[in-house]
Order: structure tokens, then sequence, then C-alpha cells
């Protein structure tokens, strides 16, 4: 007898089994064959993994993505900007060149420099190297394989040693960011509260009641614009944006920490940012008993109620004037400055609209691969000093399973592909004993 | 159907809310459907009275219609946890996603939409998102 093939089981539980949240992340945590998703000083520093240790972390990252891009798969198509279509391009494009450039950063800095890389976090605001890349870093190039599998370009027990080094790469930034533990944000209870204490007080110490309705109503549109604009400078992706937190505060409150990247220079379009700083800071905060929230793998602030905003009681905002401005001269941006900001990032928005209104499709593609495949290693390189050195060894330069892969997944037939292995938990086939 | 001095409403659409507030939208319905119909609307009049209706979820296709300051917002596809979604509560702008409507005119794709120029309002209060027709 055959099973008749039920897609809505499968948008409504993982397998049609595992549900979303925490519940989700407690049963999937039952089923593993051994604990791999959390990181130990031990684990993290070897090179060779156990098929147990990798089925285990598949598994978990099959329901870790379902979990995450479940309400995201139903956006829709873009009038503007295929980001589908680009996506899945740069995941099949890491799976092939990642491994090359993670060894380079693993060579330069060594195990120990990679963890210590990944404390940034701890200690800074308006920086890319962050728990979106810890996880990024990973899961992206490994969901590649899972397409290039469905390609035909590879099999499961293809490229084993390269499966191995990414997953340790982006287990070894959650380690550093983290310690031992869980290093998804899934298993973390949905919080990034990644700051130190002393760095959080730093900043949670200058922020200033919303008194005046026309400063919190200021605060907010400036919120709002940079975060559109940096959404435009990053193609559709929220690369350019980063939330950690929540952060209970001892008053009662709590603070989320939101960084706008606005002045990425890596991208030929980066004109439009000129004269702005590359990353405002927002410390934001809210009464606790008013507002619960989380924020997902991706640094995205979600709450109950929704509208979180209504409740935003005292703010600030800093500016990172460049990516190596240190954190001591974060400074602290005043209401003239604010509307000047705001004002360029509406500018600089429709600039950049117009101009993507006339660019090809194909252009746009090219364009958001460039974005797609930079941003989770770019920032690592970059404070490595040794961006220049990817680009000498070609790290934008198309492999060609992305070049064969880009008809299919940028044709009406992605979909028959994509959704399989996106939402009903294809995207990461097991290895098996060699 | 509810009552409010000559004004009469009746719901015409239901989607998801991208977020929840006491403060509804009303305007008149524009459906933009190209990048150039895009900026072809931002450039006219009426931007603060319209609610913009878009096919997708997606953020940057609407980019200046969010920083233009639209009433609302009504996309035919997209989830509150999509990018649009998450832009629209930044912006505080009431948007209803996924909507489904009773009755209207069909899009070149056979969608049913409410006519440009129709005046609707958005309730984004309870646990839906509810596109009201309002007639005077």
């Amino acid at each position: 007898m055959t099973e008749t093939f039920d897609p809505a089981t499968y948008l409504a539980a993982f397998l049609g089994e595992v549900p979303q949240g925490e519940p989700g992340n407690a049963m999937m945590r039952d089923r593993l064959a051994v604990p791999f998703i959390d990181t130990t000083h031990e684990n993290v520093r070897r090179e060779r993994l156990e098929t147990d240790e990798v089925n285990s972390w598949l598994d978990y990252a099959a329901w870790n993505l379902w979990d995450f891009i479940l309400g995201r798969a139903s956006e829709g198509e873009s009038g503007l900007i295929p980001r589908q279509e680009y996506e899945t391009v740069s995941f099949v494009q890491q799976w092939n060149t990642y491994p090359k450039f993670q060894q380079m950063l693993t060579d330069e800095l060594g195990v120990e420099g990679l963890l210590e890389l990944a404390k940034t976090s701890t200690r800074e605001v308006g920086t890319k190297i962050n728990v979106t890349r810890n996880w990024a870093a990973s899961v992206c190039p490994i969901l590649g394989r899972g397409i290039g599998i469905e390609l035909d370009q590879d099999t499961a027990a293809s490229r084993r040693e390269d499966l191995e080094s990414i997953i340790q790469y982006g287990r070894r930034l959650q380690n550093g960011t983290w310690g031992d533990g869980p290093g998804f944000v899934s298993a973390r209870g949905f919080k990034v509260p990644t700051l130190d204490d002393d760095v959080l007080q730093s900043l949670v110490s200058q922020a200033k009641p919303f008194d005046d309705p026309e400063d919190l109503a200021s605060f907010r549109a400036f919120n709002a614009r940079t975060e559109l604009f940096g959404f435009m400078l990053h193609y559709d992706c929220r690369a350019g944006m980063a939330d950690t937190g929540p952060y209970p505060l001892p008053d009662g409150r709590v603070a989320i920490v939101r960084d706008h990247f606005l002045n990425e220079t890596a991208y030929p379009w980066a004109g439009v940012a000129e004269g702005l700083p590359y990353c405002v800071t927002e410390v934001l905060i809210f009464p606790a008993d008013k507002v619960s929230m989380v924020v997902t793998e991706i640094q995205t602030t979600f709450s109950e109620p929704s509208n979180y905003l209504d409740y935003l009681e005292a703010g600030v905002v800093f500016a990172r004037d460049r990516i190596d401005t240190p954190m001591g001269e974060l400074r602290v941006l005043e209401q003239e400055e604010m509307a000047r900001i705001s004002a360029q990032c509406r500018k600089g928005t429709m600039d950049m609209y117009k101009v993507l209104a006339k660019k090809s499709h194909e252009e746009k593609i090219r364009d958001g691969v460039m974005v797609y495949t930079r941003e989770f290693l770019l920032p690592h390189a970059t404070r490595a000093g040794i961006w220049d050195k990817f680009l000498a060894e070609g790290f934008d330069t198309l492999h060609p399973n992305a070049q064969a892969a880009w008809p299919v997944l940028t044709s009406p037939r992605a979909a028959e592909i994509l959704t399989p292995v996106l939402l009903f938990g294809k995207g990461f086939p097991h290895v098996t004993e060699e | 159907m509810s009552t409010t001095d000559a004004v009469q409403e009746r719901q015409i659409g239901t989607g998801v809310k991208a977020f929840t507030s006491a403060n509804s939208a009303t305007g008149t319905i524009r459906f933009l459907d190209s990048p150039e119909e895009v900026l072809d609307f931002i450039d006219g009049p009426d931007v603060e009275t319209t609610v913009v209706i878009s096919r997708g979820g997606t953020t940057t296709f609407m980019s200046p219609a969010l920083m233009a300051g639209v009433a609302g917002l009504i996309t035919l596809q997209g989830a509150p946890e999509s990018h649009l979604g998450i832009l629209s509560r930044e912006f505080g702008i009431p948007c209803v996603m996924s909507t489904e409507f009773t009755e209207g005119v069909q899009t070149g794709r056979g969608e049913t939409i409410p006519a440009d120029g129709t005046t609707v309002r958005l309730d984004i209060s309870g646990d839906q998102g509810l596109v009201h027709l309002v007639e005077s």
C-alpha cells in the first residue's frame, strides 16, 4: 500500500513529527545518537569526527533550519531582487569553495585563534563577527551539500572530509562565543545575550528615557530607516542587521542591543553609503513585565506582544565609524546627526532602488551571490588580515558546480528541488561508515 | 457589518497581521506590480493616504513605499517573519499578509484584489488581519 504524501504535515511539524521552538529542540535532542550539538573544549579541537557525531549534527541542523525558515518559506516572490535564486546558488558555491577558505583562516589563526576571534561578539558591538556568521558559516554550505546531492553533483558519501571541516569551523565559532555547551541559538532558549556584563553596562548606562514623544518618534524613524537601508545595501538579506539579547536588567527592565550595518565598503554599490558610519548600534530598553522577546539564529527579535516598539521606554544610539574603530572610540549620536543619517538612508535606499530597477535579472543574481557568499567569511578574513589573499585565490569566482546549478535553481523547477531540501528534511543526508 | 455615522464597512479580505496594533489604517487601494510602478507611485501626491498591495512579502520591492510612509500594506503572499513583515513592524505601518479577498477585480494572474481607488480599512487589532471595504 502506498502512503499519500501530504505536504501540510511537513509544514506543521518537522518530518511530520517534531514541532517548532523549545519543544522541538527538546525532542530533537532526545533523538540524537550523541549530543554533538554541545561543544566542548575537547571536541572542537578535533580534526576528524565519528559518523554518529556528524549525523547527529546533520539531524539537528535539518530541524534547526526548518524551524527558522518555516515562516519565511512562504515569503513569496520578490518584485525587485531575486533573493531565493541567489541564495540557493550561493549555498552550492559555499559548499564547493568554503572548505578551502575556512582552512586558510584556520591555518592563519590556528584553532585557538579562531576561538578567540569568535569571542569578539562578547566584547564588541558593530561587528559582523557575530552569532549569525557562527551559524551561517557552517549550516549554509552544508545546505549546499544537500542541494548538490539532489542535483547529482555529489553523493551523501562524497567529500566527507570537507563536511567535517565545515561542521568544525562552525562549532569552533560557537564555542568561542558561548564556551562549552549548546552552540545553536535554538538550543539556548532562543536568546542571544552575547555581551559580557561590563560591556553591556557601559552601553545601557548611556540610555535616556523617551519622555518627549517627538524624541521617541525620531528614534523609531531612525531605527526603521537604518534597518531598511541595511537590507537594501545587503541585497535584501539580514546580513545588515543583528540583535543581541534579550538582556534582563537589574531594574526590572530588559534590553536589546541592535546593530545596523550602513557602510559595508566591500560592494561595488557602496557609494550610496558614503559618509555614513560603518555601523550604528541601538540600545532599546523595555519593561520586562510587558514585553517578552526571543532572538532567532540570525539575530532577529520577535516579541509578545508583537508591537514591542510601542513599549520602548529608553534608548541610545552609538556609531562605530569605521570597521576598525576601537570599541573605546564608539560615540553617542545626538538628534541632529541621527536625523542626517536617517535622511541619507532614505535617499540611499531610493537611489539604490532606481539602480536595481534597471539591472538585469542575471546581474542581480550575480550581485546577490557575491553578497551572500562574502558575508559569512568576509568579517573573519578581514579581521585576520587575509581578505586580499581570499580575493587573489579566487574567492568570488563562480565554481563550476554553482555555474551548473544556476539554470535549474533559477528556473520554475527550483521549487521542486528546494522544497524537499528546505522543508521536508532532505537537505542534510546522513553520511555512512567509510 | 458595522456602521459608524454615515460610513459603512464590510469585510472583504482576511490575512495574517504582521504585528498587532489598536491603530487601524484607512486609505485608497493601489496595486503595485513592478519597480517602475512603485517609483511612479511614490512621486505622486497621495502616498500617505494610500494602502498599497504587493504580491510578495520581500522588503526591498516595497522599500520606497515604506520610506515614503504609506498608510498601510497588503500582500498576497508572505508571513510576519518575512522581511516585509519585520520592516512594516519597525515602521509601524499596519500590514496584512497572505490576504485572500472575497470580492474585487482580477489581476493579470487571476488573483482577486480590490480595484485601485477603493477605500479600505486595515484592522490588525485581533487574531487575524482584516481588510474592510469602506463605503460612504
